[in-house]
């Protein structure tokens, strides 16, 4: 059996992305091509994504992004074995845009499509990249997304906790929103962290030692807020300084919450998992990565986290879970709908805290 | 010589093949839709096609409609246009759903000016004013009915488009009424691929034409003072 040839396509927020990818019958993959064309310049004024710009940008470029990684990986549209795109969730204009797109492909290049849910290309990337097997424990830390999920299949998912109410990406955003750092502020509010003391201020740890693995962030930044205000004008070091012991303070509930989700896993697998995986933009966050690698020790399994690149949107991880996907059978029609909510787990109520 | 048309900008998911040698339309289909066209589109062409026989091999361009309309509908074709172009290495070219709406009524008589008008809602309309030959009188642009009626009230306009009636009741009292009055939901898809076939793909590029800005304001709220 050849290896499946995969090109992905993801639109569902700012980076408009398309890549292929090849995994052979072994379950062994690599990437080929992976190009990004990022939306920051245009949605920078607005300090954070305008849904409308999003669209508008990803109309312009998807084609043009996509020839861009058929080229560079050296084939033409008849050499794939499947077309894959992101069908949801995000913000659904970008969705419609590479989804069609998707569609136009497969009918012209006569291949099958594959509609992957955005979420699942992040849980399986950790595949691709490190070669882990099920069952896995699963951190998914995005701008939109904070959940706890033990990954037993391809499409099998059993959501362990979830944020009660800010994701954690949306926290950093927003830090560094109300610090006047520049967008897009994760990043940003990581470096500012660097240079200072991670201890000067005592912010809460929310929710740290419950059994439920949920997650709360929105009264941290209240905190941060808080302490803000009362320092206000603040200097370089202030920023610094709350940025740092922000930061800290994530780092702490995100740990706790994973030894939490560890043992939930074991309840509900009967077993531990193969690895602690980190997907979603956040797990660029070297101090999170850090501290993450001390947890697994903990808990008694590695950590699998993909490289950057491959951890904040791309069109490598659509590709990868469409040839996932692929391999067992699971193609789509062209009549398939794009969709702004879709859990990876559908049985899962809300947070439980 | 073939033509594949699409258009999903406005209320109606609509299909066409148009064979350039004998101006006939070989397979299409036109569905009356306000929402959904992202689900129907793509099959729509690949049944039409299967009616056709041909392969997008066989087609020398794709035309789409760019709008203006509704965003995510322009969106749906553009993005179809776009991806088929790709794969079969032929252009896509635009064509302004104006222009599309108009030309049925030039290509019969073009010695009375035609206004396509759209409706834009909220008491908008988007509009184009047509002359001689198709010369361009009023370039697109958003415009309340009021407005548009003003600029387009002189001797002998045909309305054309969902917003012809809306500019209609708007005509300035005293000014010769407009000899015709067409409410078209959406334009002929023969006429985008006729369209198609004479654009310059170097200009008509298959990108959207808005008319109107994203609904977006920078925002500086919740910000903390700095030294």
């Amino acid at each position: 059996m050849a290896d499946l040839l995969v090109l992905g396509i993801e639109t569902t927020c700012d980076e408009t992305a398309a890549a292929v990818v090849a995994r052979a019958p072994s379950g062994a993959g690599h990437v080929i091509s992976n190009v990004v064309r990022s939306q920051v310049e245009e949605h920078s004024p607005y300090g954070g994504v305008v849904p409308e710009i999003a669209a508008r940008a990803h109309v312009e470029v998807l084609d043009i992004v996509i020839a861009e990684a058929m080229r560079q990986a050296g084939i033409g549209f008849s050499d794939l074995s499947g077309i894959a795109a992101a069908a949801g969730p995000g913000l659904i204009g970008g969705v419609i845009v590479g989804l069609t797109t998707a569609k136009a492909l497969a009918l012209a290049a006569d291949r099958p499509l594959i509609a992957v849910n955005h979420l699942e290309a992040h849980a399986l990337t950790a595949r691709l990249t490190d070669g882990v097997a099920f069952p896995y424990l699963l951190l998914l830390v995005s701008g939109g997304h904070t959940q706890l999920l033990a990954v037993e299949d391809v499409g099998r998912y059993r959501r362990i906790g979830t944020t009660i109410d800010d994701a954690v990406g949306e926290a950093f955003d927003k830090v560094a929103k109300m610090l006047s750092l520049p967008y897009p502020g994760g990043p940003e509010v990581e470096s500012q962290a660097l240079r200072g003391d991670p201890e000067r201020f005592a912010f809460p740890r929310p929710l740290f030692g419950r059994r439920e693995p949920d997650f709360s962030l929105s009264g941290l930044k209240t905190a941060v807020r808080v302490e803000a205000d009362r320092l206000a004008p603040l200097t370089d070091t202030d920023v610094a300084d709350l940025c740092a012991s922000f930061q800290a303070s994530v780092v702490d509930v995100i740990c706790d919450r994973v030894r939490a989700g560890a043992r939930q896993f074991r309840d509900i697998a009967g077993c531990g998992p193969t690895a602690l995986v980190v997907a979603g933009g956040v797990g660029a966050n070297i101090a999170i990565r850090l501290a993450l690698q001390k947890t697994a020790a903990e808990i008694g399994t590695r950590i699998a986290v993909p490289p950057p690149a491959l951890c904040t949107d791309n069109g490598a991880m659509i590709a990868w879970a469409g040839a996932e996907r692929l391999a067992r059978g699971l193609t789509d029609t062209l009549t398939i709908s794009p969709r702004a909510r879709w859990p990876l787990d559908p049985s899962a109520t809300g947070a439980k805290a | 010589m073939y033509i594949l048309a699409l258009d999903t900008a406005l209320t109606a998911c609509s299909v066409a093949v148009l064979n350039l040698e004998t101006d006939s339309v070989v397979a299409g289909d036109s569905v009356f839709m306000e929402r959904g066209h992202a689900e129907a589109l793509v099959p729509m062409v690949e049944q039409v096609l299967r009616d056709a026989r041909l392969h997008f091999s066989d087609f020398d361009r794709i035309a789409v409609t760019v709008g203006p309309g509704s965003f995510t509908g322009l969106r749906v074709g553009i993005s179809a246009a776009r991806g088929f172009a790709l794969v079969a290495g032929k252009p896509a070219v635009g064509v302004t759903t104006l222009a599309a709406l108009a030309t049925p009524f030039l290509a019969f008589d073009d010695s009375l000016p035609v206004l396509a008008a759209i409706d834009a809602r909220h008491g908008h309309v988007f509009m184009q004013m047509f002359g001689t030959g198709g010369r361009t009188l009023i370039a697109p642009r958003i415009a309340s009915t009021k407005e548009a009626a003003r600029a387009a009230a002189m001797g002998g306009v045909r309305l054309v488009g969902s917003g012809a009636g809306l500019v209609a009741d708007a005509w300035p009292p005293g000014e010769q009424a407009p000899v015709s009055c067409e409410t078209l939901a959406a334009p002929d898809i023969a006429w985008i691929a006729r369209l198609g076939a004479a654009a310059d793909p170097a200009t008509a590029e298959p990108k959207p034409l808005y008319l109107r800005p994203p609904d977006a304001k920078p925002q500086d709220r919740a910000r903390i003072a700095r030294v």
